[in-house]
């Protein structure tokens, strides 16, 4: 027993520093897909995803959900000059618009409401986290378990895990909710109380992903209850979902990390 | 590989077989027994298959070359499929067989209405949260519905757990809160779009999902991957494993209060994790893996990659001595969730459960497939059936799947030419494709035509083990559910698909 505390002592500080310094992925890692500047679309384009993120309108504006990319690499590979991968972990979102790159002056890409700091001082330091699993692939799990392993402990930042959704005051919801699952999501969520935040984790959860098509799943989170910060990636890794949970009580603001 | 020229080698099997079951032996590729039968002869078929000893893998309706209901079993190093044209599921084999039951209900299920099938008490595949399946009379005893909502971060699956505070007397494991209707997304796609779909299947087994899904699609069409492919899925395969296992040792230390062991394989996961992330670009390997071959080389040189092995090793040797020297650690384990061996069998139950109570079984070692057939495999078998003798099996298979990549790794250094093959255009076919995933066994049947995914079934090692958990409480008590739990090591989006 007494061997676990050398043990322990010897592997030193592992911790990251995010969000006070930044984290950089290996080179190569799929962390979004970006779009070339000035990239024009064709009409031949949007049947190359398997998720139907990439559109192109009337006057060859090419569009991508990054709400609904699961990061296949599809696109990458049809069209290189237009497409590429962007090695990085910061894909969350306040609004769901704001997912979507390309195009011109996205409407609406306002934030459904204030962050949970904003609305209530105290939640900035402190927060209680509920995780929901409504039909994920199971591996939005291990990301979100992965925060509080001693790489990320995100307890540092204040954020603690709770089993009671009675103390809870951030929801993180995994999955394209399906049938099953809906009602006690919609309980689990209806018991939190105010103020409270519902941060939808992985492209399934934002858009329904590859389990969209059917009539199996809701197709994605807000098709049940309104969406804070949305975090797409399949699965997005443990700095993504950190990301998404520092906007969510108002820490960080936009996609920088702290100076 | 032609498919007569493999039908010769199962020639030998096949004959006396197909004469004890009163079946026609088909041509079907390497590995695969294909029997027909008559629609009313195919029970009496799967009980002559039962007594002469044959694993359950799976029950599910075809539709290539034609309709017809079939059977999977393993027995003796071969998938022996037992077709019957026209013929459909009555619900009557998990009678005799407990192996068969969930998979036979879902089937009977799929092709009903809203209610329980007859026969059956209630629906399997349509989970309500708020109903219990029975109300328990007595002094002090009760129903705990756990889940689907569960505490901390886990997948959604509810145990309705009967107890009179200590002792458990009874679990009711009811899967399919998830259910997505995966194998219904595969219809349609280009194989190598459908890849994606599998996947994310199970997400923490994506490697062998791809790998098996992939195979499969091969397998159909009459292609063969290259050697070098093949050495990266095995590469991929291994870190899953080894990801997989660390995960159930780390969660197996969070359950006992080990908090500083649980660090400690929370950061050796972390790692595993990492090297997969400089590898491919995604830290659960995906998209690397397609039909015909691997897209890349793995972004890592051989000497970097090895080198990480190494220190891993090295880390993990002084872990688990630490871990099985910690005997609060241990006394809670040892003893716990034990599965007799008969029982294990009876259920047909596969990977580390079934090899923690005695059983043999390893796809890789029962039916080599890529890579594996030139990596010599050892299987580490425990005979206690208890939580220990599954968690010491995975510490056992770590050190295994850590000298395969070794091995692995050393046979890429040779540089020969070929990621993967071009599928033939418009092909059709249908095959199965198997992979030994972390959680245990994994076969997928693929139909292809005109070069477009017809119908895949998914037989999961999640859903054949999860058909046994209700039986893991002998002489346990309630604070033991989560150590029996995390011992089963499974994936329930495997489970419900």
């Amino acid at each position: 027993m007494l061997g676990w505390i050398p043990r322990g002592l010897r592997a030193g500080r592992v911790t990251t520093r995010y969000p006070r310094s930044a984290e950089t992925p290996p080179a190569g890692y799929r962390g979004r897909v970006v779009l070339a500047d000035g990239a024009r679309g064709e009409d031949w384009l949007p049947g190359v995803c398997p998720t139907g993120a990439i559109a192109v309108d009337h006057e060859r504006r090419l569009t991508l959900d990054r709400g609904r990319c699961i990061l296949c690499g599809a696109c990458v590979d049809a069209a290189p000059e237009r497409f590429a991968f962007e090695s990085r972990f910061e894909t969350a979102a306040r609004s769901r618009s704001a997912l979507i790159a390309g195009g011109e002056g996205t409407p609406g890409a306002e934030p459904l409401r204030p962050a949970l700091g904003e609305r209530a001082h105290s939640l900035r330091r402190s927060v209680h986290v509920r995780h929901i699993d409504c039909g994920s692939d199971g591996a939005e799990e291990w990301e979100i378990q992965a925060l509080w392993n001693p790489y990320y402990d995100i307890q540092r930042l204040g954020f603690f895990l709770t089993a009671a959704p009675r103390h809870a005051d951030i929801l993180l919801v995994t999955g394209a909710v399906t049938s099953a699952m809906r009602l006690p999501l919609v309980r689990t969520w209806e018991v939190m109380p105010e103020p409270k935040a519902l941060v939808a984790v992985g492209t399934d959860a934002c858009s329904g992903g590859l389990s969209a098509a059917g009539t199996l799943t809701a197709g994605g989170v807000d098709e049940v209850l309104a969406v804070d910060v949305y975090v797409p990636g399949s699965p997005p890794a443990p700095i993504a979902i950190m990301h998404g949970l520092l906007l969510a009580t108002g820490v960080l603001t936009a996609e920088a990390v702290l100076a | 590989m032609s498919a007569a020229a493999n039908a010769g080698a199962a020639g030998v099997v096949a004959p006396s077989l197909a004469e004890r079951l009163g079946a026609t032996a088909e041509d079907g590729p390497a590995g695969e027994l294909r029997l027909r039968v008559g629609a009313g002869e195919f029970n009496a078929a799967a009980r002559d298959l039962r007594d002469a000893r044959a694993r359950f893998v799976t029950i599910f309706e075809a539709d290539t070359p034609e309709p017809a209901l079939v059977g999977v079993f393993a027995l003796g190093g071969e998938l022996v499929v037992l077709r019957a044209p026209g013929g459909s599921a009555d619900g009557t084999i998990g009678r005799w067989w407990p192996a068969a039951r969930w998979a036979e209900q879902e089937l009977v299920e799929r092709g009903g209405g809203d209610g329980p099938p007859g026969g059956f008490a209630r629906c399997l595949t349509k989970p309500d949260a708020d109903l219990l399946d029975r109300r328990v009379e007595g002094l002090d005893v009760f129903v705990i519905p756990y889940g689907p909502v569960r505490s901390g971060v886990f997948e959604a699956i509810q145990f309705q757990i009967e107890t009179g505070g200590e002792d458990v007397p009874r679990i009711q494991t009811r899967p399919f809160f998830k259910h997505r209707g995966m194998e219904a997304r595969f219809a349609g796609l280009e194989p190598r779009a459908a890849v994606h779909v599998a996947e994310r299947v199970a997400g923490v087994a994506s490697a062998a999902y791809a790998s098996a899904f992939c195979q499969a699609v091969e397998r159909a069409v009459g292609v063969a991957a290259p050697p070098r492919a093949e050495r990266w899925r095995a590469v991929y395969a291994e870190l899953e494993r080894v990801a997989c296992h660390l995960d159930v040792i780390a969660k197996e230390a969070e359950t006992t209060a080990l908090y500083v062991g649980q660090a400690r394989f929370g950061i050796l996961k972390e790692q595993v994790m990492r090297l997969r992330a400089a590898l491919t670009g995604s830290r659960f390997g995906r998209g690397v893996i397609t039909p015909g071959g691997v897209l890349a080389d793995g972004a890592l040189a051989p000497d970097e990659l090895l080198a990480a092995l190494d220190r891993l090793e090295r880390e993990l040797r002084r872990d688990r001595r630490l871990f099985l020297g910690t005997a609060s650690m241990t006394d809670r384990l040892i003893g716990a969730g034990r599965l007799e061996r008969a029982l294990v069998e009876d259920h047909s139950a596969v990977g580390p459960l079934a090899r923690g109570s005695g059983l043999s079984t390893d796809a890789r070692h029962e039916r080599p497939y890529g890579d594996y057939r030139r990596l010599g495999l050892r299987v580490f078998t425990r005979r206690e059936g208890d939580a220990m003798a599954r968690v010491n099996v995975r510490f056992d298979e770590l050190s295994e799947s850590l000298r395969i990549l070794r091995q692995s790794i050393d046979h890429l250094r040779a540089p020969d030419a070929g990621l993967a093959v071009e599928l033939p255009a418009k092909a059709s076919g249908a095959a199965f494709g198997w992979a030994e995933a972390p959680q245990g066994e994994l076969v997928i049947w693929v139909e292809i035509r005109s070069g477009l995914v017809h119908r895949v079934h998914i037989a999961s090692p999640s859903l054949r083990n999860w058909a046994l958990f209700h039986h893991a409480f002998p002489a346990d008590v309630l604070t033991d559910f989560a150590f029996i739990e995390h011992s089963f090591g499974l994936s329930v989006a495997g489970a419900d698909r």
